[in-house]
């Protein structure tokens, strides 16, 4: 294990850029899920309101 | 009759339920692939008989690499349809590109720049590859720049696609980069029309992350989409419905 971990004396570059890529794939998922949400929210706050104008 | 399907296509409430409907496939399929390409790239994959293990940094940047053109790619394509058809829908597909396609460029950049740190002795050059790269970063940052720098919808639609055509340029720049110029960045190694130069063991897994990261890239387009379409369709009736399900 400690053998897979040290990547053959590449540890410092391997994990970072592996680390780095999964985050920015979570911060995508976060990102995309959080417009799409607070795109609802608008929407519904929208029509709430055109709703108590008629 | 035949060409209900292509009608259908530009109807913001059918993509709306499409786009719904095919996310979660998309995110599943990616996720199960991304596993099984990050197993087969870190522990199936026998260490590279020059660069040790330090190679295994090539399943993380290739896929990023070929994310930021075909993100790019795909925006300006998408751009181009809008800005000749009018069509509202392919303009909200080239704003929900940018953001996906500039975060894995920066990526590509920084697992580029670690990878090379240890096989060319620096962290960054002036090289080709790189700047093109890099230029590419620059396009995207200034699409939605300039789309956020717009309050009008059209107007933002309109001028954000003309740079993102315009900047599709620089695309088969980057690609072909290294073989115009001298470059201190390796040519080519899967995208080629003879054999690939690496073994099975090797190139399996990178195709698994690739279409791991293709199909990731689906996934986030469909679900960026759904809110672009919900911000441009302000009084259509369909969007109760959706909300409110």
């Amino acid at each position: 294990m400690s053998e897979f971990l040290n990547m053959g004396g590449y540890a410092a570059y391997v994990w970072p850029s592996y680390g780095l890529t999964l985050g920015v794939i979570i911060l995508n998922i976060v990102w995309a899920r959080r417009l799409l949400a607070k795109s609802r929210e608008d929407a519904r706050r929208r029509l709430a309101m055109r709703g108590e104008e008629t | 009759m035949a060409w209900t399907w292509f009608h259908r296509l530009g109807s913001p409430p059918y993509i709306y339920g499409l786009a719904a409907r095919l996310t979660p496939w998309f995110a599943w399929l990616s996720a199960a692939l991304l596993i099984g390409g990050l197993y087969g790239g870190l522990v199936l994959a026998p260490p590279d008989y020059q660069q040790g293990d330090d190679f295994r940094i090539m399943y993380v940047h290739v896929p990023t690499a070929w994310m930021s053109l075909m993100v790019y790619t795909t925006m300006a394509v998408a751009a181009a349809v809008g800005l000749i058809w009018r069509i509202k829908i392919s303009h909200a597909v080239a704003a929900s590109c940018a953001p996906i396609g500039a975060s894995f460029t920066f990526v590509a950049l920084v697992t580029g720049s670690l990878w090379g740190y240890r096989m060319w002795g620096t962290y960054w050059e002036w090289d080709p590859r790189l700047t093109s790269e890099l230029i590419l970063l620059f396009l995207y940052l200034g699409y939605m720049g300039l789309r956020s720098a717009m309050d009008d919808m059209q107007r933002a639609d309109r001028a954000s696609a003309v740079l993102a055509v315009v900047g599709v340029v620089n695309v088969p720049i980057i690609h072909y980069s290294v073989l115009w110029w001298n470059s201190l960045h390796q040519g080519p190694s899967v995208m080629q029309l003879a054999k690939p130069t690496m073994p099975p063991s090797m190139l399996i897994p990178l195709l698994v992350m690739l279409l791991g990261f293709t199909t990731l890239f689906a996934a986030l387009l469909l679900v960026r989409l759904r809110a672009e379409i919900l911000n441009r369709e302000r009084t259509a009736s369909w969007i109760r419905e959706a909300v409110t399900q």
